[in-house]
């Protein structure tokens, strides 16, 4: 018999007060690896309830002892790394080596916390008048929400929860009902740090628990990361509900390749960016414009190695491309491809159809390339989340910047050359959160804030970096004057 | 055999080569060599674990487990030497292959130390 999963409110593991389970697969064997309580508002009530008793207490303990905590915590992930990759393969299907990378980027952002005693310092001027100082303090706020995907089951979490605690606030994390058991993996090391109960919760379910996140009254911050529709109606919910939210949406990133770029190198990178956790990334590169001649080139390179990728279960350490995450995501992206080719554009690679011998009812989409791609079609405007890269030819520099531009979204974008004014030039110019200059992933290290722009981020500050210590601290400002 | 096509494949064949020459040492009583092994293996685990960056996992070809095989049954002193060679290859090709340059130096050291080894 699968886990049932149970919720960690107050310090202890508790059964959801519903009594609906939804499966949790492993999308190469499809085995079931645990059943996830769909929880419900009163669940949700039972946390913040929790996290707001805790909060007096845990805001009062020295900024140096909570930072001490994540040293604690840094230690325990380091000895179970091999158990939360091999954790985040199964549940989620991408590879060895990408879930490694994960655990390592969650272990960056407990590193960023970290520093949080140097982070919050803050400035003050004395004599402003005579005899009057003004200072500023940052103080935590209370109790802080996160709404997190299936594409990065550790990772994102990581992101907001050890600064937001070390902050002086308390948590409640509510992660993918597709992929809650690496988190469950993780509270089980945050409990043995013997936190004050209440200061860290985990609420499983789907959209009754994150509806009841976004309206209750005792949670004073949410952050989300999702697809743009969700991430949308989560600002607009959480922002009238009285929250501060930070919403990261989806994306459709483009890379542009200089006909003076380095081909080999650059198509090798690319693949990484396009069909790296089978393109389940709002990082992923989903449409190369191949700049004059380096069109032709691109598209070659790219046929060549792609050929080469080899897909299969993530647990076999000489797969390079794991699965989707459902067959309702397989059967999308299968459709979406489809209705690329309905709409003008070319299969040079079909990724449709795929089977892994031993993995046969596994979700497996191939990698994929469309060519003769316009900005106008489906395909280079929606987003996939699925390893297909699309093609489109830009006769010049200026074009292809105004293609990525004329996208609605507007997480990164890429640009491949050697010449150091095309990338300046792409930097100023391109309208995305996250530029890469010959790196397909753009994605910021935990002490830069993850980049958003348009419809790929609803919010003012974004997710880590100097942002987040914004975000999880409130600044009070103190005129004082002694008799 | 399997193909070395990935980081985490060519750290793991890394970790598990150096297990094997660890056993093999202990076994002919080689007890230094045994612990430089180990020594070898705990860096190239710490390596697989700290190095890995997601962002910039490339695909790796041209490298096969098959072309890196250690004969551990014979002790004599010239099959020591061969496989001290083996092994001083297979970090020899696999090193430049990584992107990372922390773990392509671990690689190298390793190498060297092999073909030190294999001179002696």
């Amino acid at each position: 018999m699968p886990e049932k999963l149970k919720n960690y409110i107050g310090g202890e593991w508790v059964e959801s007060a519903t009594d609906k389970y939804v499966p949790v697969y492993n999308p190469a064997t499809c085995e079931v690896l645990a059943e996830c309580p769909e929880s419900t508002a009163e669940d949700v009530d039972k946390a913040v309830r929790a996290a707001a008793e805790a909060f007096p207490e845990w805001r009062s303990t020295p900024v140096l002892s909570r930072a001490q905590y994540m040293h604690h915590f840094k230690n325990l992930i380091e000895e179970r790394f091999e158990d939360l990759a091999r954790c985040i393969v199964e549940e989620n299907g991408k590879t060895l080596d990408e879930a490694r990378g994960e655990v390592r980027r969650g272990i960056e952002s407990v590193d960023f916390a970290m520093g949080v005693p140097f982070l919050m310092r803050n400035d003050g001027v004395e004599d402003l008048s005579s005899g009057i100082d003004e200072s500023t303090v940052r103080q935590p706020v209370g109790v802080f929400a996160a709404i997190t995907p299936f594409n990065f089951p550790m990772m994102v979490p990581l992101w907001f929860l050890p600064t937001a605690i070390t902050c002086g606030n308390t948590y409640i994390m509510k992660p993918s009902p597709q992929t809650p058991i690496s988190m469950k993996l993780t509270y089980e090391l945050l409990d043995e740090l013997d936190l004050p109960e209440g200061v860290v919760n985990l609420v499983h379910g789907g959209i009754a628990a994150a509806d009841a996140i976004l309206k209750h009254p005792g949670i004073a911050g949410i952050s989300f990361v999702g697809s743009s529709p969700v991430a949308k109606k989560v600002y607009e919910v959480g922002t009238a509900h009285g929250k501060r939210v930070q919403a990261q949406g989806g994306a459709k990133n483009y890379i542009a390749v200089m006909p003076d770029a380095d081909i080999e190198s650059s198509v090798r990178n690319i693949l990484g960016a396009a069909y790296g956790c089978a393109g389940q990334r709002c990082l992923a590169a989903a449409v190369a414009v191949g700049v004059g001649d380096a069109y032709d080139k691109l598209r070659d390179e790219l046929v060549k190695q792609v050929q080469n990728l080899r897909v299969g279960y993530g647990l076999d350490e000489t797969t390079q491309m794991g699965t989707v995450i459902s067959t309702q995501a397989k059967e999308r992206i299968e459709r979406l491809i489809q209705q690329g080719v309905d709409e003008g554009a070319a299969v040079v690679v079909d990724g449709r159809n795929l089977t892994v011998e031993g993995y046969e009812n596994g979700t497996f989409v191939g990698p994929t390339i469309l060519e003769n791609v316009t900005p106008d079609m489906t395909v280079a405007r929606e987003e996939i989340f699925g390893p297909v890269l699309a093609l489109i030819k830009a006769n010049s520099f200026e074009e292809a910047v105004d293609l990525i531009n004329g996208s609605s979204y507007g997480n990164a974008a890429s640009i491949f050359t050697s010449s150091g004014k095309y990338a300046r030039e792409f930097k100023y110019h391109v309208r995305a959160g996250n530029i890469g200059v010959n790196i397909g992933v753009a994605a910021p290290s935990a002490s830069f804030p993850f980049g958003g722009q348009k419809d790929s981020f609803f919010g003012d500050l974004h997710g880590q970096g100097s942002d987040s210590i914004e975000f999880f601290t409130d600044r009070k400002i103190v005129i004082e004057r002694w008799f | 055999m399997a193909s070395l096509n990935t980081f985490g494949a060519i750290l793991t064949h890394a970790i598990n080569l150096e297990t094997a020459l660890r056993d093999y040492y202990q076994r002919i009583g080689k007890a230094d060599r045994a612990k430089a092994a180990d020594k070898r293996r705990q860096t190239m685990e710490r390596i697989r674990r700290e190095t890995v960056l997601e962002i910039t996992l490339e695909p790796i070809d041209g490298l096969d487990e098959a072309d890196y095989v250690l004969d551990l049954s014979d002790s004599s002193e010239a099959a020591q030497q061969a496989v001290e060679e083996s092994a001083a290859r297979f970090y020899r090709d696999v090193a430049p292959k990584i992107n990372v340059r922390q773990a392509q130096r671990a690689l190298e050291r390793a190498g060297k130390e092999h073909q030190e080894l294999a001179n002696s």
